[in-house]
């Protein structure tokens, strides 16, 4: 096997981990901020790539209609996030785990009805403009030219969120959040208000990752069942609540997958278990998560 | 106490009573049909389309009374999900509860498999549409169970006849196999490699690789084929998986780069991706309409289905049709709704469908029916591209010999 395919194999990897990252983003931030494990985390993720086939529908005779309706469904299911936040999820804070785990989880399933009967059972496709219906070449290496912008969102967001984590008094809050939340309310920051916003910023960033995923096949139901699976994977061996620790499980999770498909096909879901399972025992706040919260 | 009020009263309750038992008396028992298909989940693009050629099925026979003109359809729908547990629950449930005497499913052929076993307890007849796994019908065969799409066994050999004759025009040597990891595409891959070997067993088969159901990401299969650079692809990738695969492929260049011949393309396909299927690739499907517009009943059913739901019928909508016209057949021949009589008759019946004159093999009461290859191109008359040059492979050329079925019986 030459260089140039061995080349072409990383890049769908890192394609692959930056579609997880951009996922799991949100899951983590969640967790570390809040302490919620949210399950219905990919149903939202799902509605964002339902939201964002509409917004192309409606704007499609126009040549921005395609870049718009990623972001614009980033927005929308924000919004629905920020509605969950404040009408259910603020409710189950002080739950045990599991309670937790069962109240997001029959979240999800509702949120996946919601979806059938809104959008109904039909594939959603979306036409790619002209120029990203080819692919490019990168040192030989073909790569669907769609995936240069993957790269780029992912790289964006991954950077906006660790600038907004390391220089914004609100990010500064979140961080000090994720060790004590008690100190930081003792501060007399509003917590609450603190664990809405982040919610939704989680949420966000799923509807956004959802818009991301549209161009790239076509929107089905039950498409979140599975990305869910592997979100939890990146987020545990990253480490719930880190960034880089997200990123880099991403990137381990889609470069792992890429090259055992490569050259053991049938193994390579089971690798990603091993891995996480190893994780879990050795290592159960991750690779960059911390051991110790309060 | 005012008598007369009274007596009036009972007179009336009685007179009633009377009445509606006389007039119930009268009316014909329904025909409980039930559907459990994959309204949900890997399934439900196909699954809808199904559901409506059922109900227009149901709508055209009601319109003359019903099985016989006079035991109306009454249609239970249920969402197997496309779960094997789903799947056995709600037809269970149909079963006990809604009183069914038949049941199309699935979409799923893990699910037709499960239910079978379930149809056969309870005396129910189970038509498979859509699923397709030869293993329901040619492992532990079941009296009740039906199956009126070609099966994996029928269409991988309609794909091998057409491999095999571009393999030796054009001196293909290695090839390669992508198949969604379930039954299905577990059965119909085994089916084509082991066609292959014998039609044209000058070619190696270099690596399988299989993408489990559900998934959506195929940039690392894709660029992992490329990097191996077969001659060819046989892909057997289902539904919505098909069109992530397809859509994903295409934007590597890969189609153009490497031939891919036999991929299951319904009309489905050719519809929603109208605009961004590749042209010029030779695919295989299961009941495309166009292939049959010269039979009245298929011109009918077109354009009954335009009217009532604005679209051109898919292979799924054109299948599920025909099961229900296969049924009313095997009613109309037993001159009864009695299951087990119904059945009986059914067995080695030919049927006048969309699709032509056809008939169940008693062996395994499979439908021979046919398997379509063409090439595919636009076509003025149609939204969509549809197949030319259409090699229709018949069931009668595509069968599993019968004395292959009994070994697999007797070896299980």
């Amino acid at each position: 096997m030459d260089i140039t395919s061995l080349f072409a194999q990383f890049l769908s990897g890192l394609t692959y981990g930056t579609i997880l990252f951009l996922v799991a983003a949100g899951l983590s931030l969640i967790f570390g901020v809040m302490n919620i494990l949210n399950f219905a985390h990919a149903a939202l993720w799902l509605m964002g790539a339902y939201f964002s086939w509409t917004f192309w529908s409606l704007m499609q005779g126009n040549s921005f209609a395609f870049w718009l309706s990623i972001p614009l469904a980033g927005f929308a299911a924000a919004a629905v996030g920020w509605l969950i936040e404040v009408v259910l999820i603020k409710r189950i804070y002080k739950r045990e785990l599991y309670e937790q785990l069962l109240i997001t989880y029959s979240l999800a399933l509702i949120l996946s009805d919601t979806i059938k009967l809104t959008w109904g059972v039909t594939n959603k496709l979306v036409v790619r403009p002209e120029m990203i219906q080819k692919p490019v070449f990168i040192f030989g290496a073909p790569l669907d030219s769609y995936f240069l912008f993957v790269i780029a969102a992912g790289a964006v967001v991954a950077t906006g969120l660790w600038w907004f984590l390391k220089y914004t008094r609100y990010g500064h809050i979140v961080k000090a959040a994720v060790f004590s939340r008690e100190m930081v309310g003792a501060l007399g920051i509003p917590i609450p208000r603190i664990f809405t916003w982040v919610f939704t910023l989680g949420i966000f960033l799923a509807g956004f990752a959802g818009g991301i995923q549209v161009p790239i096949g076509s929107v089905t139901l039950g498409m979140d069942t599975a990305i869910i699976i592997q979100a939890f994977c990146v987020v545990v061996i990253g480490g719930f609540g880190s960034l880089l620790g997200t990123l880099v499980g991403s990137l381990i999770v889609g470069e792992v997958m890429s090259f055992t498909i490569l050259f053991w096909p049938e193994g390579a879901m089971v690798l990603i278990f091993i891995i996480t399972a190893a994780i879990l025992i050795v290592r159960p706040w991750g690779l960059f998560g911390t051991p110790m919260r309060t | 106490m005012n008598y007369r009020k009274t007596a009036a009263f009972f007179v009336t309750v009685i007179s009633c009573v009377f009445f509606f038992g006389m007039t119930g008396a009268k009316a014909a028992e329904p025909y409980n049909l039930g559907v459990a298909l994959g309204l949900t989940g890997a399934g439900a693009l196909y699954s809808a389309d199904g559901v409506e050629g059922i109900k227009l099925a149901v709508e055209e026979i009601n319109a003359k009374g019903g099985f016989l003109g006079r035991h109306k359809v009454e249609l239970f729908i249920r969402d197997s999900q496309t779960k094997p547990d789903v799947g056995v629950r709600e037809v269970k449930d149909l079963i006990l509860r809604d009183k069914i005497r038949a049941v199309i499913n699935d979409y799923s052929s893990a699910v037709a498999v499960a239910v079978k076993p379930i149809a056969q307890e309870y005396k129910v007849l189970h038509i498979a549409s859509i699923s397709n796994s030869e293993n329901i019908t040619k492992i532990n065969p079941s009296p009740y169970t039906f199956q009126v799409v070609p099966n994996s066994y029928m269409q991988a050999k309609a794909i091998a006849v057409g491999i095999a004759k571009l393999a030796k025009q054009k001196g293909w040597k290695e090839y390669i196999t992508i198949a969604s990891d379930y039954e299905w595409g577990r059965a119909t891959q085994a089916e084509t490699v082991k066609f292959l070997k014998e039609m044209a067993p000058n070619l190696t088969l270099k690596k399988e690789f299989w993408p489990r159901l559900g998934e959506t990401q195929f940039t690392s299969y894709i660029t992992g084929i490329m990097a191996l650079k077969p001659d060819f692809v046989v892909g057997c990738v289902a539904s919505n998986d098909n069109v992530a695969w397809m859509e994903q492929a295409k934007t590597y260049g890969f189609f153009d780069k490497i031939p891919y011949p036999g991929s299951l393309i319904t009309v489905t396909e050719l519809q929603l991706q109208a605009k961004t299927l590749p042209r010029n690739i030779i695919a295989l499907t299961r009941g495309p309409f166009f292939a049959h517009m010269d039979i009245p009943m298929m011109a009918d059913f077109v354009k009954n289905y335009r009217a009532k739901y604005n679209k051109f019928p898919s292979d799924w909508a054109v299948l599920s049709y025909d099961a229900v016209y296969a049924l009313k057949q095997g009613v109309e021949k037993a001159n009864s709704i009695d299951t087990e009589k119904v059945k009986d008759a059914m067995k080695g019946l030919s049927v006048n469908l969309t699709r032509g004159k056809l008939t169940f093999r008693p062996i395994d009461n499979q439908l021979s029916c046919s398997s379509y290859l063409g090439t595919i191109t636009d076509d003025a008359r149609y939204p969509f591209p549809i197949y030319k040059d259409i090699v229709e492979v018949k069931g009668s050329e595509s069968e599993r010999p019968e004395n292959e079925i009994l070994e697999a019986r007797k070896a299980k």
